[in-house]
């Protein structure tokens, strides 16, 4: 089954890589052809210059010296326009690539956080983005860094065959220096982390317990003790450039000896008079050609890299875009029925066949102990999500036949920890869908923070309505009634409240209540926590372990002990008299 | 370079520079009063004024081991040896041995050749050594910096931090060590490489110098030129990366709010100016990485073009064939290689360490932190009554005031519990009456003297805080909970342990000299060992903030009655109804009203109280 997963997954991976390849576009074009013709002139770039310094020694000048000006000038060129085909291709795929994920993302929607935490998110469409989006250069390249290695042996052995021979001997001990260091650093490379692990996890737990550190007045003893393995990184890092100056020298000392001895042969043959000079001058070019071999290595690792950042990519777009239907608009009116609704998590039923419907302009609280499913069941009549089974129908039409815009305009929501988006406070109440076209939104802001009792706090800030969000930090309940705002500048037929109250006092909310009154040609469905919430609403459901235990008014409930329980009060306590509060 | 773009697009928001005019700019910013994030950027105008502080930063490291680059300087000339002897080996191989029909001499050459190889190897074994000895004290200083700065920083108020920009920043510090590595390395043997075969071609044939000085000269400065260009467009790109960054970062937190607002086109247009930006720098870095591999290709190749094309003229003015082929040795093996390299070590970890560095510097301080101004009051505290008188405090100057004409007195022996709604203040009013936070007006008394004079020293013994992030450490579990009382012995610790109920944890953990791992306990036994740790603390004022929160109701029960026992006063802030019914006095904080009394007054007062007693007994 896994295998069976695993091959299909590796399938639609390679299919990625593909695509992501042909993004590149005519760069990638460039650069193949390019790099053709750079390890061509590359390769004849020796000859020549041997051939010149022949012409040279023999006293004449012209048409050889000519030829090698023309040929370091292609190579040149050919180089340049290597770096600028690699930056457009891998530039050109990356942003095509990251566009792509990006409408993904925003497409799939709330199935997002819940699959990929926002770091690994960041990471992904970041980072993995530029790594995959690179794979058009890297493969090209691979392919061609084999064309002057393969053919600097092959010089090697038209100049004279001993020459040749002689490269092939020394070169698998180069390829096996090569071998070696990349295993020996590795080593030590994995120490050096896991210490500066340790200094990273000390320094975190601090930063976790910086109050407590702050308040022992113990800063000092802290720093000393999360410094305390540093010593033994620093051991480590001396260690890691002894090894790497080993490898340098023997690498070097390798190259250098397979120079030499190709230049002793070289020398011995020109003695002989079956070399020329220039031939010989050409030879220790070419073995420096030839070398690249071990370029091809560090090649092909990249490629593994940018295939790895790839499929990686491949397990965002394999989630589903949410899709959106394009009834015409409904009847307006605002009822909101739930037709057998049932939604699960894992093993578990969240919500269980749930009946119910709300009348247009009506007020609906949600009541239950914390993980009943009032959140799940909110959030369902703005399609956060959509339900497992059964369906919720606005106004006759079920919601995934709606256009995206017709849902919504019909149906706004606010939450208890709003994340604001945009530049400014303006921008973060205006924020969704454009207004109609002709309406000044600058008027909508203002009317809409006013009912969520944010203008007064929005106006202290140093620019008002244009002071930048970063630059206004906000309490948790002052972000509430900037998301409270939001949803009101939005309001269509349908407003759904999540608990938007939980950090507000009972002035503010006792106000916010108020103007929410006032809406009476909206449907208002209100999770709520406090009995003030509920005590104004038309109806009451009451959830329990998923299911609908009562649905009536508050005054009947009240006289349920259980009912009253949920909200703390007892049997001594009368009903109190709460005429203040709604949204809750 | 893939692990360092990952590095900085992760980083923090910051107000950059203002978007367009007209465009909707839609970066999410999570509520944050917490003043150090989110003030920095990576890389301001690449220009370094004088008193730039990562300009500071590198020149003194520079200064500091001035001892160990003179030494690096000083073996590196004996690495520039193979480059050096190279082309008069050569030349006189050819000249004396292979072309004079004497084989064997010319192979006695290329055996000096290979012998100045080895000397090479030596001199580069030392380089090596050295470049570590300047290289490896540098990341420890930058090491102390950040961790000096961050330990130091300010907790923000009543919310754990993630552990993100710790690891940012030593994922900063490493990028630095290798590119100052490799700048250093680069920019040390191009010199050395250079004079080496000017010296050379000195001795074998001064008249051949202009040929290859002149279009070295020419090509490094055409270069410096396209180098400016280039950091400006590396620095747009990690800007417009980490912009992306923070908006996927704002949708991975708000994507329920996108969703809600249907503003996923919205969204998806911002990102893409920023996906585009990057295109846009990288692309034009492209081009001028392709402008400054044809100006570096000239400068190695004109010397040989032209040496060549001078050839006749040059063997007419006496030159030999070595010579000549000596001088194209030198320059085809030593000047162009050592050209590449250092413009490869500029334009890739040159311009790194230019973002790079400048964004450690502006994230953390000196890693000796300016004296604390703070003069403690000459004048004894007298009891341990925590007085509060006419307190307010905003988190900023037009922000609404969290607490404001608040007066207080919590007498010794006092049991309070603090209760409220979530983000009301509660933690700000601990960080107020700990001294963690200062009043932006009226006073806060402990023993009659304001906080703010108090020794900090002499305040930590004085009165304990206990968070809700329970802070334990990787260390003994004796180190961890003597940590506010040196001194304890194994009976008060066990007296206390007892108490509390902690012994099964401390057997399990394998008793008070085993090691404690802090990750794999649970946030409830962390929270257990912290509370030991308090009880023991000789301190005469205890609070709890939300201290018990990950433990049961029962374990809460009996270590709140301990406390409540012990010597002093007690201030807890609920996390449970039940603990406001076990204090004497209750503080209800509603807005910036705040109501004292007990249980029953305040069930008829106050309809905030009634609710949270509701809401408690709901969840």
């Amino acid at each position: 089954m896994s295998t069976v997963q695993g091959t299909a997954a590796s399938r639609t991976t390679n299919r990625l890589v593909l695509d992501i390849g042909r993004q590149a576009g005519p760069w990638a074009v460039v650069l193949a052809a390019n790099g053709v013709l750079l390890a061509l002139a590359e390769l004849a770039l020796p000859a020549l210059l041997g051939a010149t310094i022949d012409d040279l020694l023999d006293a004449a000048v012209g048409a050889s010296i000519v030829a090698l000006a023309v040929v370091v000038a292609v190579v040149l060129l050919a180089e340049a326009t290597e770096d600028v085909a690699v930056a457009q291709a891998t530039a050109r795929s990356t942003s095509l690539l990251r566009t792509r994920v990006l409408r993904h993302v925003l497409a799939v929607g709330q199935r997002v956080p819940e699959s990929f935490s926002t770091g690994e998110l960041t990471a992904r469409t970041v980072g993995n983005t530029a790594e995959a989006g690179s794979v058009a250069a890297d493969a090209i390249r691979a392919a061609i860094t084999m064309l002057p290695a393969v053919g600097g042996v092959v010089a090697l052995f038209v100049i004279d065959r001993w020459l040749g021979v002689t490269f092939l001997l020394g070169a698998p001990v180069l390829l096996l220096v090569l071998w070696l260091f990349a295993k020996e650093s590795a080593d030590l490379s994995a120490e050096y982390l896991s210490t500066q692990g340790v200094i990273a996890a000390r320094l975190a737990q601090a930063r976790a317990g910086a109050r407590s550190i702050a308040a022992a007045g113990a800063a000092d003893r802290e720093v000393t003790r999360v410094l305390a393995p540093l010593p033994g990184l620093h051991r480590s890092g001396v260690r890691m450039w002894r090894a790497q100056s080993r490898v340098t020298i023997q690498d070097m000392l390798t190259f250098a000896a397979l120079e030499i001895a190709v230049l002793a042969v070289a020398g011995w043959q020109l003695a002989a008079g079956r070399i020329s000079p220039g031939e010989l001058v050409a030879a220790s070019l070419y073995v420096g050609l030839a070398a690249n071999l071990s370029a091809l290595a560090p090649a092909v690792g990249r490629l593994v890299r940018a295939r790895a950042a790839a499929a990686r990519l491949d397990e965002v777009l394999a989630l589903r875009p949410t899709r959106y239907g394009s009834c015409p608009p409904a009847p307006s009116g605002g009822r909101v029925e739930f037709r057998s609704v049932t939604v699960r998590r894992g093993a578990q039923t969240v919500l269980d066949r749930i009946d119910l419907h709300v009348p247009p302009g009506s007020v609906l609280a949600v009541v239950g102990r914390s993980g009943s499913g009032k959140s799940v069941l909110a959030g369902l009549v703005a399609r956060l999500q959509d339900p497992d089974e059964g369906q919720v129908v606005l106004d006759c039409v079920p919601l995934p036949l709606l256009s995206h815009h017709e849902l919504r305009s019909a149906v706004s929501y606010a939450f208890a920890r709003p994340t604001p988006f945009g530049h400014t406070i303006r921008d973060a109440v205006a924020f969704g869908l454009p207004g109609p076209a002709g309406i000044d939104l600058g008027v909508d802001v203002v009317a809409a923070s006013s009912a969520a009792r944010a203008d007064a706090f929005i106006r202290r800030l140093p620019q008002g309505y244009d002071t930048s969000l970063g630059a206004a930090p906000m309490s948790g309940g002052e972000l509430q009634r900037l998301g409270l705002a939001r949803s009101f500048a939005h309001a269509g037929r349908v407003i759904v409240l999540d608990d938007v109250a939980a950090s507000l006092d009972t002035v503010t909310e006792h106000e916010i209540s108020c103007a929410l009154q006032e809406m009476t040609d909206r449907t208002r469905i209100l999770v709520a926590h406090r009995s003030s919430t509920a005590a104004r609403a038309d109806r009451v459901v009451w959830l329990e372990d998923g299911r609908i235990r009562a649905l009536a008014s508050h005054h009947e409930l009240w006289s349920d002990p259980a009912y009253r329980a949920l909200f703390g009060a007892g049997d001594q306590h009368p009903e109190p008299v709460l005429t203040t509060a709604v949204a809750g | 370079m893939t692990a360092v773009r990952d590095v900085l697009a992760g980083s923090d928001h910051a107000p950059g520079p203002e978007p367009d005019a007209g465009a909707a700019h839609v970066e999410a910013r999570r509520p944050d009063p917490d003043p150090e994030t989110g003030r920095h950027r990576a890389g301001g105008p690449v220009t370094w004024g004088s008193r730039d502080p990562a300009r500071e930063l590198l020149l003194s490291t520079l200064r500091e081991h001035r001892r160990e680059l003179r030494g690096l300087a000083g073996w590196s000339v004996l690495e520039a040896v193979p480059a050096l002897v190279s082309g008069l080996a050569v030349a006189q191989a050819i000249d004396d041995g292979f072309l004079a029909g004497r084989p064997v001499t010319g192979l006695l050459w290329l055996a000096a050749l290979a012998g100045s190889v080895l000397l090479g190897a030596v001199g580069t074994r030392q380089t090596l050594t050295r470049l570590a000895a300047v290289v490896e004290p540098f990341r420890d200083d930058l090491v102390r910096r950040v961790v000096g700065s961050s330990v130091r920083r300010p907790a923000p108020a009543g919310r754990a931090e993630s552990g993100g920009d710790v690891a940012r920043l030593t994922q900063h510090v490493e990028i630095v060590r290798e590119a100052y590595a490799a700048v250093l390395m680069t920019v040390q043997q191009f010199v050395v490489v250079v004079l080496g075969v000017v010296i050379g071609l000195a001795a074998l044939a001064p008249a051949v110098l202009p040929f290859v000085i002149v279009p070295i000269t020419l090509a490094l400065a055409a270069f410096s030129l396209v180098l400016r260009g280039m950091a400006r467009r590396q620095r747009d790109s990690i800007l417009a990366d980490e912009r992306l960054s923070d908006g996927a970062a704002s949708v991975g937190t708000g994507m329920r709010d996108v969703v809600a607002c249907g503003a996923e086109e919205l969204v998806a247009a911002d990102l893409n100016r920023h996906v585009g930006a990057n295109a846009k720098a990288l692309g034009g870095l492209g081009w001028l990485t392709g402008a400054s591999t044809l100006i570096i290709g000239l400068g190695g190749w004109l010397p040989v073009l032209l040496l060549l094309a001078a050839g006749p003229w040059l063997l007419g003015q006496g030159a030999t064939t070595g010579l000549l082929l000596g001088a194209v040795a030198y320059t085809l093996q030593g000047v162009q290689p050592a050209l590449q390299t250092l413009a490869e070590g500029l334009t890739g970890p040159g311009l790194w360490l230019m973002v790079t560095v400048r964004r450690v510097a502006e994230t953390t301080t000196r890693p000796d932190p300016p004296v604390e101004l703070a003069r403690p009051d000459p004048a004894r505290p007298v009891g341990t009554e925590l007085h509060l008188e006419g307190v307010g405090f905003a988190y900023s100057p037009w922000a609404a005031p969290v607490v404001q004409e608040l007066t207080l007195s919590i007498p010794p022996g006092d049991h309070l519990a603090v209760v409220g709604p979530s983000g009301i203040g509660k933690s700000t009013l601990t960080g107020l009456l700990t001294g963690l936070l200062r009043p932006d007006a009226g006073t806060v008394r402990f023993g009659g003297l304001e906080l703010a004079g108090w020794d900090p020293a002499e305040l930590a013994r004085r009165r304990v805080l206990i968070p809700q992030e329970a802070y334990v450490f990787a260390g003994s579990l004796r180190e961890n909970l003597t940590y506010l009382a040196p001194d304890a012995d194994d009976a008060t610790l066990d007296a206390a342990v007892d108490l509390l109920g902690g012994r099964l944890l401390i057997d399990r953990v394998g008793g008070y000299d085993a090691l404690v791992d802090p990750e794999p306990l649970s946030s409830g036994e962390r929270q257990l060992l912290t509370l030991v740790r308090a009880y023991v603390s000789p301190a005469p004022l205890v609070i709890l903030d939300e201290a018990t929160c990950h433990l049961g109701a029962a374990a809460e029960g009996v270590i709140e009655r301990a406390f409540a026992a012990r010597h002093g006063t007690l201030v807890v802030i609920a996390h449970r109804i039940s603990s406001a019914l076990r204090a004497r006095r209750i503080l209800v904080l509603d807005g910036t009203e705040a109501r004292i009394g007990d249980h029953e007054a305040l069930l008829l007062q106050s309809s905030l109280y009634r609710d949270l007693v509701g809401h408690w007994h709901g969840a």
